[in-house]
This record gives structure tokens, C-alpha cells and sequence, in this order.
């Protein structure tokens, strides 16, 4: 598959991705805002702020099949740049609360009154502006990765131990922001936010402008991830992927191609989780926790590693369910995600979108085997 | 009003009694004072307690320790008061004096005396004064500790006397300290306080540092000066020994650790596996002791002591069974994928943890502790818990267990040959996917064994599995995949370090500084602490 | 690739109709939403309350219903994932349509859940004692605020006991640093100094309680009398009383009262060694009222279980929901701004005697009892206020709260108003 999107460039299948993308988007918001409630093609806010919240979970898969599907680095620690991403946005959202807290000082968030706070801590200067909070979005998590790939990387850390690793990352900043001490709101996270660059958080309007925004961030992030795997770069990471001591022994540094890939993941995971706090009106520590890193794996898993397209079908697929589930079968849908997770290693292993081009393969094949030639095989993947 | 009026009627009781023989009428004395414990609020029974124990008759140990028991109740119809047992359809009524029975009564016709701390302080120094001529060494050791405690001065001519009589070095010794803290709070002499101030200062453990403190807060003058030097010398001393209390604590943490990882250190370090659902194991063995139990409880309560013991094979066997079933019907199909396994067996700790939560429902269970697990003893000035001892016993003992299966028994040899050459253990024989289920079983077996003993410590609820997971999963990456040594060592280094950081930067702070840890020391050595070496490693 | 629009159309069209499928159904019952999550750590606490619900709803309908209608649960999973509370909060109003949830446990999922009410008004019951610092126009708080419980167990320990050092120890999160920062002000009032005061704080699930415990004997070891005030929350309370009865602290020695310790968390620990230590509620499941024998029985007949037992929370929920049910009647309907107004003032019977009233803060009166732990899993009343308690949405004890207070009832209307500025919104500036 990877060859053949090298021949093709952004290929039908990223084309449709977009297309699909963007008509969901603008769908859902248009309805969302024109129709009444009552009218039979109504979409209520909740709608509209689940999809939003379904996309930015699809730009943070997009970004952990990035550096796992076509780097070999099996992350278990981006929730932490995810989170880390909606912490620098949860900031700016809590300056622009301003006097509307409920104790109404002018500068401190609620839980820094009650904590006694006599007055900003440094590090949170600066977030009363949006560049410099989105400044932050990318920054935060791009430099820890960088520092943290740059050792890890240059150590040569690699499979189990990096996961195990990242995963140690993850779990230590998950207990440092559970400490109140920390200045970041402890358990209670940042909540309450009341608007963003001016516009009201919780207004229809701005919640579906959060949705294109998201639209708009994944589809952004697909085109980088697409064009920098079908680039030179993307043949060398993939070599990488696949025999990490052979790319080194032909002259290429396996750690820098890596930490670029690691660090522009990294990033992406922080954009998502900038705008996924917004539309869900909360970010806390819980968001740290490993659980999340591992089923954004999973996410990836389910829809295909290495496809990108996968990623997002998977974020959107795995999630769509739990809603349902979670509403409909309260008490069992445990079982039912636990069960998929099995089946679907078992059964799909390459995921729905492998899965669906391995059976176009076999078809094309079919058809191929009549003039007696055969050609393109399955996508190899090692680990 | 009600109390006086109560005196009264006591007083009058006792004057009528008087002319028909002193013996008689302290009898009755005794008894009406036993009665007037069931009248009153809190503070009317700690004065009938108070009143009790100043007659020095140990004649109302009985209905005292019924009282402290919650067994002593008093009769609505005639407010009579007794120590009960329960009966059927009630309780059996027995005489708080004689000790005779003295027929039953229904639940109703009879209420409880409660009592709440205060006034068991009272009554556990009211017994120890009472009791410090007891027959039984045992008793008068608890008395004397209870003298200690209350510092009663009343209690001090029963300690003088106690202690010309008392024939035990230990409950002697014991003797001296309790009369040393309560001369403390007594109007003896200066010299004599300066005097017990060093009798305190050689016990020198906490209760010790305790009454030095109390004293030099309430003492002017030359005794106060004694004791705060005495309070200094003994802090000094435990200092010292915090040191030690801590390198305890760490071995102890660590040896939690270990259990929790041993088992993954088998699935995941010789097989491969990267084990999610390890941690459900753990689970799984820890709600077998609870089985355990509640069968022990309901028809053999008297094999209680021993649940445990039979818990750890069937928790083996159970966790075991469930781990060879999860080889055979999942893990057997990824071999050679190991990231996948994580996913799978992700899911598979889903399904397991809402299993466990549907049968058993999602609230804690309660796992007792047999009588060799409960309480402390004192080496020197270091407490050390019964459980955390057998703990670290246990896991040792599981370790070097383990190991000789590895390296010892023919299984084991199949074992390291399967994993470290699988098609070569194929050509010699060797029926490698029993080896994979039987290896895969034994390390969840292992996990189950864990599970009943982290039932002793931690809860035993559908969430215990996660809590441990990601240690385990840092001990063995820290120590070295696939080496147990590493494993014992990770843990212990582990703990050691964290209960040495606690102190200093919380506890959540040295969990923190504990993995950043973690992640530097895998930069330098990026293989754990025991890497194994060769060239099938890179692969 | 055709089959990538059908997907997707697919999946759009499953998402609507997983959406709108509830409305669908016929509006003819009065429905209750119950946001408890069933899975993940808060399970452990929350599903009881789900059950007690559900009971209770049973019970309403074996009545009659409501207003002719029968009542009908929806019951969601918020799977203790606070984003997702905000979430099913706003399904159950927005899609499911739901009169009045009841639900939530942890302040972080409460305060997730905030905006949304307030958004969509609705009306939220929350049953678990809490921080205080909050009153807000469509959430009634039936659980105890700080002054219903952490006040009067001081109290308590420092009269009754004569404690005169004092250990806070408890979870880092919310609830107990506003609880402890309360207490510590309100004990340095009474004279209390500083150093005798430890404040200590734990991760959540903390296990290894071996450093701490001897932490505190040995600052109970200053020849004062010395008390533990515990707000350690949930999972972490059972592996620090079995560390407790290990090395030896006896409830007479260093007493520990907690504020987070019920029937439910005891019925997982063998509680013979732990005699005597406290806790401090407005409900203990030992009280002797024909209700609450009555209420226990419908519980274990409803739950088919003769050992389960009750809780604080589980008559928060009892009194919430009778009290909403009374509210309805008066207003005549369920429309959320109706029941907002008629539920002030509302009384109704609470299971140890008394009869709670809804305040206009939001917050309901209640006794304070403190009970100690007895050998049988259960507690015993030591001690009870006078009276019913009033819960004080914002502590006299805190320099950023002493000045407000909270009075929904028109004209005021106003969740923090600053009775020194006599403005509505703070402490202004």
C-alpha cells in the first residue's frame, strides 16, 4: 500500500477522506444552527460538540499511527501530549473568565482564591493572550517530546522499553497535575470556561466553529502526515519501521528521523487536545492516565496501522460505539468494547482499513491471475 | 438531679444494709454500683467506672470487660444489669458478680450499656489498676501497660505493692516504667520524678517521649529541665532508628512490588506477553481468598487461621486455569506480534474487570486477616507488622520458588528452551504450544498467589488489578526483561527509594521523582538493570 | 470507494438515530435521568446510589407516579471519566429529555457537569457531602456541606475527648483542602497553635500507608492528646485502617474521625481492630426510626442481597428525590424553572427522625451525628446536634467566602451574593 501511495501521490482515497471530512462537518453544524428543535433534521448542540469531540480524537490517532505506523515508535504516552495541549488552552479559557468566577476576582482562577493564592504563579502569565497560548499548544508538548526523544532516541530505547517508558512519563505527570500544589487545579482540572476569543463557549455558533475548527485541524494534520510519508522522508522512515540496523548501516541517522516524526506527532497530539477542551468544558489529570494513551492505540489498531485514513475511522469508529453503548447497554458495554479490542486483533489484524485493502489486493490479484501476472501484494508490516 | 437522687438511694441502700455484716454489705455495695454503670449518660458511667476501680475489689474485672467488650446490658423492668451471651431468640443473662446464669431475656427487654473511647480509656485503666496482681503474668504485663498509659495516680500503692510481689523480670520491669509515669503525674519529690524521668528515658520509645513531653509541660524547676533532656536524648535515639523504620518500609513496599510483578515477570519477560490483563490476575486470585473465606466463615469457622494457606493453591490453580485459557484461546494466535498482545489483552482486562464487577458486584470485599497476620512487634524501636513481615517472607519465598522451577525441573528447561529458540525446542521433541499454554499459565498462577496476598493489604474490589499494572510493568522493564534477579532487585531498589523520598517530598512527589527516575536510568541502560546479552536480543 | 461515503453515511445515520431514537418514544412518562458511573474507579461508590435510584423510582410508580404520569429511569454510564459526565449530562437532557437527574459523586464530576445544567436548565441532585464554595441555580445540594459535618466532629473530639493536637490528613483533591483549610482556621480560632496541626496530604488510591501511619503516632507522641481528622477518600481509606490496626493505633490512643468512611466502605474490612474510631454523617444506618427500619428493608428486598447495607449518600438521594417529588406536586408540573421555585421550603421526613428542608441556598438541613465504628461493620450515635444543621453554601471560615451567601429565592436570586458590597457576583472588586 505505502508504494502504492508513493506512486500516486495524495491519492483517491485521501481525496475522499477530506471530502467525507468536510461534508460531515459542515452537515452537522449547518442543521445544527438552521433548524429549530422539533424540526425532523434537528441536530442538537450535544451532536454537534460529540462529532467535534470524535475529530480531535481522530487528529490525536492520526498522530500516534504517524510515529508508530510509520516510525515503529509504539507510544503509550500521548495522552500526556494531548493533555498537556488542552492545558495550555484550558489556561487561556480560564483568564477569560475574568470576573464572571464565582468569587469574582479579576486575575485568579476560583481555585486559586480558595487555595489563597495572593497572586499569579509565573508560569501562568501570558495566557490571557490567544497567540501566545496557541503558541503554547505547540510548544509545551513539541519541546517535551523533542527532550525526551532526544535521550531516548540517542540511547537507542527501543520497543517495549519506549512504550514502558512513555507510558512512565504519562503516569508521573498524570500524579504531578493531580497536586493541587502544582498550580494547574489539581483533581478539579480547569472548568467553567466562559468564552473563547470572545465568543461563548457554550453558544451553538461557537460550538459548531469549534467543529469546523477541528475539521479543519485533522484535515490539516492528514495532509502533513500524507505528504511527509510519501515524500523521500516518509522511504527512510519506513526502513526505519522495518530494519532500524540496516538504515544505520547504509549512512542514515535513525535518531533524527525519528525525533522530527516524534516531535511533529507530539505537536499534533497537543493541537487536538487544545481543541478538544473547549467543547467538552473540562480538562483534568484523568486525561493523563495510561489507559488513554493505550486505547488511542487501540483506536489506531481498529481502523488500521499505518493508513493515517485508518486512524481517524478507528478514533470515530471506537468512540461512536462507546456512546451508543455507554447509553444503551450501561452495565455490559464493557464487554462489548473489551470484546471488540480482542476480536479485532484476532480477526482484523490489520485493522478495518488493511483489512479492506487486502481484499481489494486479493481481488486485483483474482483479476490479474487471469493474465497470468502477479502483482501487488499485501502491505508487509513488522514490528 | 438524676445522679444525686441515684447517690442517694445508694447511700441509703448501703446504710440499711450495713447492720446485716460487712461482707453482705459490700457485696451489695459491689452490686449496686454494678447497677448504677447502666444509668446516666457518658460522663455518669466514667464515674461509676471511676468509683468501680477505686475500690480495689477485682471482683468487677468481670462486668468491666463485659463493659468494654459491649456485653453488658442493662434489664429494662428492673434496671438490673448484666453480662450477656447471645442466646436464642435473645441472650443468656449471667450475673456480673458470681458469674452464675441468671436466666435469659429477649433483644428487647434488655439494652446495651454503650461506651464510647473516653470511657474506654477509663475502664482500660481501671482494669489495669485492678489487675495488677493477677495470677497470670500475661494480665499483669496488660495492666501495667495500662497503668502506663492512664498515669493514675491512685494507681500507685497497687504498684508498690505489685511490684514487692511480682516474681516476672519483664511484667517487673513493666511495673517500674508504669510507677516511673505515674509518679510523673503524682505529687511525689522532685528527686523522685528526677529519678522515674530516667527509668522513662531507658524505655525510650514513643509512649516514652510522650509522657517526657507531657511531664516538661506540666512540671516547673528542676523537673522540668530533667525531662526536657530526657525528651531530647529519646528523640535523638528514634531518629536513628527512623532510618531504619524506613529501609523497612522500603523492603516492605518493595516486596509488594515483587509479588505484583513476578508473575508479569514470567508472561511478560520470558514469554513475550505484554500482559494487560496481568493485573487482573492479581484480581482474580485475591477474590479467591475472599471465596475462601466466606465458605470458611459460613461452615468451617474454625479453620479461619488457615484460609489463607488454602486460598494461595487454589488461587494458583483458579488464575492458572483462567491464564491457560487466555493462551490458548487468544495469545496463541499473536505470538511474534507482541504489541498486538497488548491490545488484545487490553481488552480482555476490560471484559475480566466488568466479569468480576457483575458476579461480585462493584463494591469492596472483605478479606480478614488470620491471627498470625495481625498486629506488630517491636525489634529495638523498629515496629514491624505481622503482615508486612509475612509478606516479604512470601514473596522471597514465591521468588526462589519460582526460580527453581526454572532452572531445576525438566518444565523448566522446555520452558527457557522454548523461549529462547522456539523451532529448535520444536525439532528437539519438545511440544512447544503445550510449553507456551503451561508457561503462560504458570505466570498467572503466580499472579493469583500475589492476589492473596495483596488481599491482605489493599482492597479487594474489581479495580485492585489496575492499581498494580504499571508498577509491575516498571519493575520488570527496570530490572531487565526476562531476569529474575532483576526483578527482585528492581522491586527492592524500588520501594527502598520511595519510602526514602516520602518523607522528604510526599508521597506523591517520590512516585514522580521515582519514575523520571525510571526513565533516565532506561536512557542509560536501555535494557534494565540485568540486561541479557546477545545478538537474539535485537531481533 | 464508494463504500467509504457508505460508511460514513452509515455511521452518521447510526449516531442520528442512536440520538433521536428516545425522543421518539412516547412522552407520557415522567423521566428520571441517573448519571452514576457504573464502570472504572467511581463504580465502587456510585453504583449503589444507581440501585437506591431505581428503587425509590419503583417504589413512586407502586404509588401511583407522579402527576398521573409514571415515572420512568434512564439510566447512562458516565464510566467515572469526568468529560464524559459533561457529556451524558447533556444527553440526557438534550436527546433523552429527561425532568431532573439525579447523580454524580466526585466534586470534579459535579463541577463538569455545572455548565451544562446551566446551559440547558435543568435541575441536578447532588447527594454526596461536599466542599461547599458552590451554589448554583439548578443543582440541589443534599449531601452535607462542611459546616453539617467537619465543625461539629471537631467539636466533638475537642470537648468530649480532649484532643488538643490535630492531624489533617487527606486525599489531594478539592474537598479536603477546602475541608482541612476550614478546619485549620476555625481550630486556630479556638486557640489551637500551629504546630499542632499536621496537614497531610495523599494521591488518590494510595496503598502504602506504613510511612504515613507512623508519621502520626509520631506526632501523636508529644504528650498531648492527639486525634486524626480523616477526608482520605474512597479506595485509599481500607489500606489505611488495616495499616492503622497493624502497627497498633488504638481508637483510644489516636482517635481518627472521618468524613468519607461509611457503612459501605467498612463492609470491606474486618472492623474489630478499628473500634471506636469515628465518623462524622447525617445518617448512620444503626439509627432506630420506623423509617429508616423501613427504608432498609425495601433495600435489601430491592437489591436481593440481606447483607448490603445503607449509607449517608443513599439518603441524600432518599430525601432529594422525595423532596423533588413534593416539589412537582406543589408546582404542577416538572418544568425545571416551576420546580426551582416551589422545592424551597419544601419539607419532608429525613430516615433519623427529624424533617429536612430545602434552604433557599440550595442546601438542605440536617443532623450531624458522630458515630463510632463498632465491631459489627456498623456505628454508633456518640453524639448528635440539638437540632437540624442549615448548610452554609459558603464557610464563614474561609477569607474569599465569610461575605456571601446564596438566596435563589426572587429578587435576590443570586448564588454569591456579597453582602458587603451588597452586589451579586463575588467578592467583587
Amino acid at each position: 500500500m505505502t508504494l502504492r501511495l508513493l506512486q500516486g501521490g495524495f491519492d483517491r482515497r485521501a481525496w475522499m477522506f477530506l471530502a467525507v471530512l468536510f461534508t460531515a462537518a459542515l452537515v452537522v453544524s449547518v442543521l445544527s444552527l438552521t433548524t429549530q428543535p422539533g424540526h425532523p433534521l434537528h441536530v442538537p448542540t450535544y451532536v454537534v460538540s460529540l462529532v467535534g469531540k470524535y475529530l480531535c480524537y481522530a487528529l490525536l490517532a492520526l498522530s500516534v499511527d504517524l510515529v508508530w505506523g510509520f516510525c515503529g515508535v509504539l507510544s503509550l504516552g500521548h495522552a500526556a501530549f494531548f493533555s498537556l495541549g488542552g492545558y495550555a488552552m484550558g489556561m487561556y479559557l480560564m483568564r477569560q473568565i475574568g470576573t464572571r468566577g464565582v468569587y469574582g476576582d479579576p486575575v485568579l482562577p476560583d481555585f486559586m482564591v480558595f487555595l489563597n493564592y495572593k497572586e499569579l504563579p509565573w508560569f501562568w502569565y501570558g495566557f490571557d493572550q490567544f497567540w501566545f497560548a496557541a503558541l503554547m499548544v505547540v510548544a509545551v508538548p513539541g519541546v517535551l517530546a523533542f527532550v525526551f526523544g532526544w535521550f531516548a532516541f540517542r540511547s537507542r530505547v527501543t520497543g517495549v522499553y519506549l512504550s514502558i517508558i512513555t507510558q512512565a512519563l504519562t503516569f508521573a505527570l498524570m500524579l504531578a497535575f493531580f497536586r493541587n500544589d502544582m498550580g494547574f487545579g489539581g483533581n478539579n482540572g480547569l472548568t467553567d470556561f466562559k468564552d473563547i476569543l470572545g465568543f461563548d463557549v457554550q453558544a451553538g455558533s461557537t460550538r459548531a466553529g469549534l467543529l469546523m475548527a477541528s475539521a479543519v485541524a485533522l484535515a490539516f494534520g492528514f495532509m502533513i502526515c500524507k505528504a511527509l510519508v510519501n515524500s523521500k522522508f516518509g522511504k527512510v522512515l519506513i526502513a526505519v519501521r522495518d530494519a532500524e540496523s540496516r538504515t544505520r548501516f547504509l549512512g542514515y541517522r535513525p535518531e533524527n528521523y525519528k525525533l522530527l516524526v516524534w516531535t511533529l506527532s507530539a505537536c499534533m497530539a497537543g493541537v487536538a487536545g487544545a481543541l478538544y477542551v473547549p467543547q467538552v468544558g473540562i480538562i483534568n489529570p484523568s486525561e493523563f492516565t495510561p489507559a488513554n494513551s493505550i486505547e488511542v492505540v487501540i483506536w489506531v489498531a481498529v481502523g488500521g496501522r499505518g493508513t493515517l485514513v485508518g486512524a481517524a475511522v478507528g478514533a470515530v469508529l471506537v468512540n461512536l460505539g462507546k456512546t451508543v453503548f455507554t447509553g444503551v447497554l450501561p452495565e455490559f458495554w464493557l464487554f462489548a468494547l473489551g470484546g471488540l479490542f480482542i476480536a479485532v486483533t484476532l480477526f482484523l489484524p490489520k485493522g478495518i482499513v488493511g483489512t479492506w485493502d487486502d481484499l481489494m489486493a486479493r481481488r486485483r490479484a483474482a483479476r490479474d491471475a487471469g493474465d497470468g501476472e502477479l502483482r501487488g501484494t499485501a502491505p508487509q508490516e513488522a514490528d | 438531679m438524676a445522679r444525686t437522687i441515684h447517690s442517694l438511694v445508694l447511700f441509703l441502700a448501703l446504710a440499711w444494709l450495713i447492720p446485716t455484716g460487712p461482707a453482705r454489705a459490700a457485696d451489695d455495695s459491689l452490686q449496686a454500683r454494678i447497677d448504677a454503670l447502666g444509668t446516666g449518660g457518658f460522663a455518669d458511667t466514667a464515674k461509676q467506672i471511676q468509683a468501680l476501680a477505686a475500690t480495689g475489689d477485682d471482683r468487677v474485672v468481670p462486668a468491666l470487660e463485659a463493659l468494654l467488650a459491649g456485653g453488658l446490658y442493662v434489664r429494662q423492668s428492673d434496671k438490673k444489669v448484666f453480662i450477656t451471651k447471645k442466646a436464642e431468640g435473645g441472650f443468656a443473662l449471667i450475673d456480673p458478680l458470681t458469674g452464675r446464669t441468671a436466666g435469659t431475656a429477649d433483644t428487647f427487654a434488655v439494652k446495651k450499656i454503650r461506651v464510647n473511647n473516653r470511657l474506654r480509656r477509663e475502664l482500660k485503666a481501671a482494669l489495669g489498676g485492678l489487675t495488677l496482681l493477677s495470677k497470670d503474668p500475661a494480665v499483669r504485663l496488660k495492666a501495667a501497660a495500662a497503668v502506663f498509659k492512664s498515669q493514675d495516680p491512685d494507681a500507685l500503692s497497687a504498684l508498690d505493692a505489685a511490684i514487692l510481689k511480682e516474681t516476672d523480670d519483664r511484667v517487673r520491669e513493666a511495673m517500674r516504667q508504669a510507677r516511673a509515669a505515674v509518679q510523673l503525674k503524682s505529687d511525689v519529690p522532685e528527686a523522685d520524678k528526677v529519678a522515674a524521668l530516667k527509668v522513662i528515658e531507658e524505655r525510650g520509645d514513643r509512649d516514652a517521649l510522650s509522657v517526657a513531653l507531657a511531664a516538661a509541660a506540666q512540671t516547673e524547676g528542676a523537673v522540668k529541665a530533667a525531662a526536657e533532656a530526657t525528651a531530647k536524648s529519646i528523640r535523638q535515639t528514634l531518629e536513628l532508628w527512623s532510618a531504619a523504620q524506613n529501609v523497612w518500609y522500603g523492603l516492605s513496599l518493595g516486596s509488594v512490588l515483587l509479588l505484583a510483578a513476578i508473575g508479569l515477570a514470567i508472561t511478560f519477560g520470558v514469554m513475550g506477553v505484554i500482559n494487560m490483563a496481568h493485573g487482573e490476575m492479581v484480581m482474580i486470585g485475591a477474590y479467591v481468598t475472599f471465596m475462601v473465606q466466606e465458605v470458611i466463615r459460613t461452615s468451617l469457622p474454625g479453620l479461619f487461621d488457615y484460609s489463607l494457606l488454602i486460598a494461595v493453591p487454589l488461587a494458583f490453580l483458579v488464575a492458572g486455569a483462567v491464564g491457560m485459557a487466555i493462551e490458548r484461546g487468544i495469545i496463541r494466535f499473536l505470538y511474534g506480534r507482541p504489541l498486538e498482545t497488548l491490545l488484545a489483552t487490553w481488552g480482555l482486562s476490560l471484559v475480566l474487570q466488568q466479569t468480576v464487577r457483575t458476579i461480585f458486584g462493584p463494591t469492596n470485599r472483605e478479606v480478614g486477616a488470620p491471627e498470625f497476620m495481625s498486629g506488630a512487634f517491636e525489634v529495638g524501636h523498629l515496629t514491624v507488622t505481622y503482615n508486612r513481615l509475612w509478606i516479604i517472607v512470601f514473596a522471597l519465598a514465591v521468588l526462589f520458588a519460582l526460580m527453581a522451577v526454572l532452572k531445576k525441573t525438566p518444565l523448566g528447561l522446555q520452558m527457557r528452551a522454548v523461549t529462547q529458540n522456539r523451532r529448535m525446542a520444536g525439532a528437539m521433541g519438545i511440544r512447544t504450544s503445550w510449553v507456551d499454554a503451561v508457561t503462560f499459565g504458570l505466570g498467572s498462577g503466580i499472579a493469583g498467589i500475589a492476589g492473596v496476598a495483596l488481599s491482605q493489604i489493599d482492597n479487594v474490589s474489581p479495580n485492585l488489578g489496575q492499581s498494580y499494572i504499571i508498577d509491575s510493568f516498571m519493575v520488570v522493564v527496570f530490572g531487565g526483561v526476562g531476569n529474575l534477579w532483576g526483578t527482585l532487585v528492581g522491586a527492592m531498589t524500588l520501594g527502598v527509594a520511595n519510602k526514602f523520598l516520602e518523607p522528604y517530598a510526599g508521597a506523591v512527589l517520590g512516585k514522580v521523582l521515582v519514575l523520571v527516575f525510571i526513565i533516565l536510568f532506561i536512557q542509560k541502560r536501555p535494557r534494565g538493570l540485568f540486561a541479557l546479552k546477545g545478538r537474539a536480543i535485537e531481533t | 470507494m464508494k463504500t467509504y461515503f457508505r460508511g460514513a453515511a452509515a455511521a452518521i445515520a447510526l449516531t442520528a438515530a442512536a440520538m433521536t431514537a428516545s425522543v421518539a418514544q412516547a412522552a407520557d412518562t415522567i423521566k428520571v435521568g441517573i448519571l452514576h458511573s457504573l464502570s472504572g474507579t467511581m463504580a465502587i461508590s456510585e453504583t449503589t446510589l444507581k440501585d437506591v435510584m431505581l428503587m425509590l423510582i419503583e417504589e413512586q410508580n407502586k404509588k401511583g407516579g407522579l402527576l398521573g404520569k409514571k415515572l420512568e429511569a434512564v439510566v447512562v454510564d458516565p464510566a467515572s471519566n469526568w468529560p464524559l459526565f459533561a457529556e451524558k449530562a447533556r444527553e440526557l437532557i438534550e436527546v433523552k429529555k429527561v425532568d431532573v437527574v439525579f447523580g454524580c459523586w466526585t466534586s470534579v464530576s459535579r463541577k463538569s457537569v455545572l455548565p451544562v445544567f446551566e446551559e440547558l436548565n435543568s435541575v441536578l441532585f447532588y447527594p454526596v457531602q461536599y466542599e461547599g464554595e458552590e451554589s448554583q441555580k439548578n443543582v440541589f445540594y443534599t449531601g452535607a456541606a462542611p459546616n453539617q459535618q467537619a465543625i461539629p466532629a471537631v467539636d466533638y473530639l475537642a470537648k468530649q475527648e480532649g484532643v488538643k493536637r490535630w492531624v489533617l490528613a487527606g486525599t489531594d483533591y478539592v474537598y479536603p483542602r477546602t475541608t482541612n483549610k476550614i478546619l485549620e482556621t476555625y481550630l486556630k480560632a479556638k486557640g489551637v497553635a500551629a504546630s499542632d496541626i499536621m496537614i497531610n496530604y495523599t494521591p488518590f488510591g494510595h496503598s502504602d500507608w506504613q510511612t504515613i501511619v507512623a508519621d502520626i503516632k509520631k506526632f501523636g507522641s508529644a504528650g498531648k492528646k492527639t486525634a486524626v481528622v480523616s477526608t482520605i477518600n474512597g479506595d485509599a481509606n481500607v489500606p489505611f485502617y488495616k495499616e492503622l490496626a497493624n502497627q497498633g493505633i488504638k481508637a483510644e490512643d489516636i482517635p481518627v474521625v472521618a468524613f468519607s468512611v461509611g457503612e459501605e466502605e467498612l463492609a470491606g474490612l474486618d472492623t474489630a481492630p478499628l473500634v471506636g474510631h469515628l465518623a462524622a454523617w447525617n445518617y448512620f444506618m444503626s439509627a432506630s426510626t420506623p423509617e429508616n427500619a423501613a427504608f432498609i428493608k425495601q433495600w435489601k428486598t430491592f437489591i436481593k442481597n440481606p447483607k448490603r447495607v445503607t449509607n449517608d449518600p443513599m439518603e441524600a438521594h432518599y430525601i432529594g428525590f422525595n423532596m423533588w417529588v413534593k416539589a412537582v406536586e406543589i408546582a404542577g408540573t416538572t418544568a425545571p424553572d416551576a420546580v426551582i421555585d416551589s422545592i424551597v421550603g419544601v419539607t419532608v421526613p429525613n430516615l433519623t427522625g427529624g424533617v429536612s428542608a430545602m434552604m433557599p441556598n440550595h442546601h438542605i438541613t440536617k443532623p450531624v451525628l458522630i458515630g463510632e465504628i463498632q465491631a459489627n461493620g456498623q456505628f454508633e450515635t456518640v453524639s448528635s446536634t440539638p437540632g437540624l444543621v442549615p448548610g452554609d453554601a459558603w464557610s464563614d471560615f474561609l477569607p474569599g467566602s465569610k461575605d456571601l451567601i446564596a438566596d435563589w429565592r426572587k429578587p435576590l436570586a443570586c448564588g454569591n451574593f456579597n453582602v458587603k458590597t451588597g452586589k451579586c457576583g463575588g467578592q467583587g472588586s
